[in-house]
C-alpha cells in the first residue's frame, strides 16, 4: 500500500519521497481512528480544499471554515468510504464541494448527498487492491487541461461552479444542445484513461 | 436485468455533478440503482469530477488549523441515516433511491384516474423545487399519454414494459428525451405498465391547462 504517488499528484517534487496512499489513510482512520492518518490526509488535502473553496469565491475564513468541516466529516465518515466508489481524493473532494454547495443554498433542493449516502453504504471491503488511484487523478486532471478550450469550459463550469446545464448555455451564450453535445465529446476523449478504474 | 436503454451521458454528468433537479435525480438514481453498467460510467464520470476539483493548486492554511482539527476530531463516528435507509430498501422490491420516498412500496400508492386506462400518482419532493416527479401506471395495450410537450422528460420503466419507435422499454430502461422528440409509446399487452417519471415543472402546469381543457388526454 506504500506508493510513490502523491508526488506525482501534487506536482510538488519537494514533497517527501515515500508517501501512503489516500485510500489507505482513510482505511486507517475508519479502522482505527488513526489521528497521525488524518493527519497526513489534512496535510495532503486542506491546502487544496482550500485553494478550491476560494476559486468558488469563499473568502479566507469561509475558505478555512469549509476546509475544517470537510476534514471532519472525512474523519467521520470515513466508515462509509467504498474503493468501488472511486477515487479517495474523489470522495473527499466531493465532501467538501457539497459543504460549500449547503452553505450557498441552504435550502438545497438537491437530494444529491443523500442518494451519494444510499450508494456508499456498500459491502465492499474498505482498502482493497484498487490500482493506484492517484495516479489515475493525476492523469485525468493533465488531460482535462488539454481538452479543447470549449470543452474543458462546460466540464468546469458543471464540476466546480454547480451550474446545471440550461445555467451553463446561459452563461455562455450556446444552446442547451450544445453544452451537451460538447460534455459527451470531453467524455469520450477522457474515457480511455479510466478504463482500468476498478 | 438485461437494460438497453440508458440516460445520456451529458445526463449521467449532471447527476454527477449534483447539478440535477431533484424529480430528475430521483430518476436517474434509480436506474444507476438498478443497472451496473451506469454505476461504473458514473464511478468514470466522478473521477471526471474529482480530477476539476483537484486541479485548483494549493493556498496555505492558518497556523493551529491542523490542531483546531484534531481537537475537534472525537471518537464519534457519525450514524448516518443510511443505515436504516439501506435495511427499508432490503424490505423492498424497489431500488433504495426510490424505496425511501415510497415507504409502502408501489402496492400501497394511491392512484389518481388520469385518463382510460391512465392513473398517476405524484411522488414528494422538497419544497421549492422546480419539476415534478410521479408515477404513471398504464393498463396493458394502452398508448402511454404525452407527459410533456418541451423540457427534458426522464421515463424509467419499474413494470411492464411499453413500445415506441425506439424500440422496447422493459424494466430498468430510461427514456432520456429531449424536447423535440416525438414518439408515441404503447404499453404492452398483459401487466399494467408502471414508469416513474420526472418532468418540468413549468410542464406540468401546461399540462393541468391542458387536462382542464381536455379531460380525456394528457395528465
Amino acid at each position: 500500500m506504500y506508493a510513490v504517488t502523491m508526488e506525482e499528484f501534487e506536482g510538488n517534487p519537494d514533497r517527501t519521497a515515500v508517501s501512503i496512499e489516500p485510500i489507505e489513510l482513510i482505511r486507517r482512520v475508519a479502522e482505527a481512528r488513526d489521528r497521525e492518518a488524518l493527519t497526513r490526509l489534512f496535510q495532503l488535502f486542506a491546502p487544496r480544499i482550500k485553494s478550491m473553496m476560494l476559486r468558488l469565491g469563499a473568502d479566507q475564513a469561509q475558505a478555512e471554515d469549509l476546509t475544517q468541516e470537510a476534514l471532519l466529516t472525512v474523519w467521520r465518515k470515513a466508515h462509509l468510504y467504498s474503493p468501488e466508489k472511486g477515487a479517495a481524493s474523489t470522495w473527499i473532494f466531493t465532501i467538501a464541494r457539497n459543504l460549500r454547495i449547503d452553505l450557498v443554498r441552504r435550502h438545497s433542493s438537491k437530494p444529491w448527498v443523500d442518494l451519494d449516502d444510499v450508494e456508499l453504504a456498500s459491502d465492499a471491503p474498505l482498502g482493497s487492491d484498487t490500482v493506484e488511484q492517484s495516479q489515475i487523478i493525476a492523469r485525468v486532471a493533465k488531460a482535462i487541461e488539454h481538452l479543447p478550450v470549449d470543452q474543458r469550459k462546460v466540464v468546469e463550469l458543471s464540476f466546480v461552479q454547480d451550474l446545471a446545464h440550461s445555467e451553463i448555455a446561459e452563461r455562455i451564450g450556446i444552446p442547451l444542445g450544445t453544452v451537451k453535445s460538447r460534455l459527451r465529446l470531453a467524455y469520450e476523449r477522457l474515457r480511455p484513461l479510466l478504463e482500468d478504474l476498478h | 436485468m438485461t437494460i438497453a436503454f440508458h440516460p445520456d451521458i451529458s445526463t449521467l454528468m449532471a447527476f454527477s455533478a449534483g447539478t440535477l433537479e431533484e424529480p430528475y435525480a430521483v430518476v436517474v438514481a434509480t436506474h444507476v440503482a438498478m443497472c451496473e453498467a451506469c454505476r461504473e460510467q458514473k464511478k468514470r464520470i466522478d473521477t471526471i469530477g474529482g480530477a476539476v476539483l483537484a486541479s485548483a493548486g494549493e493556498a496555505a492554511m492558518s497556523p493551529g488549523a491542523l490542531d483546531r482539527l484534531l481537537a475537534r476530531a472525537d471518537d464519534s463516528i457519525e450514524l448516518t441515516r443510511e443505515t436504516s435507509r439501506s435495511k427499508a430498501a432490503a424490505d423492498s422490491r424497489l431500488p433504495a433511491p426510490l424505496a425511501s420516498r415510497l415507504a409502502g412500496g408501489l402496492e400501497s400508492v394511491r392512484w389518481r384516474w388520469s385518463g382510460p386506462g391512465v392513473s398517476v400518482a405524484d411522488l414528494p419532493v422538497s419544497p421549492g423545487v422546480d419539476g415534478r416527479l410521479m408515477l404513471l401506471r398504464v393498463a396493458g395495450g394502452r398508448p402511454v399519454p404525452e407527459h410533456s410537450h418541451g423540457g427534458q422528460e426522464l421515463t424509467l420503466i419499474l413494470q411492464g414494459a411499453y413500445q415506441d419507435r425506439f424500440g422496447r422499454f422493459g424494466v430498468g430502461d430510461i427514456a432520456d428525451h429531449d424536447e423535440d422528440v416525438e414518439h408515441q409509446p404503447i404499453a404492452e399487452a398483459g401487466q399494467d405498465c408502471i414508469c416513474l417519471v420526472a418532468v418540468d415543472a413549468r410542464l406540468s402546469f401546461r399540462n393541468r391547462v391542458i387536462r382542464a381543457l381536455q379531460p380525456f388526454f394528457g395528465l
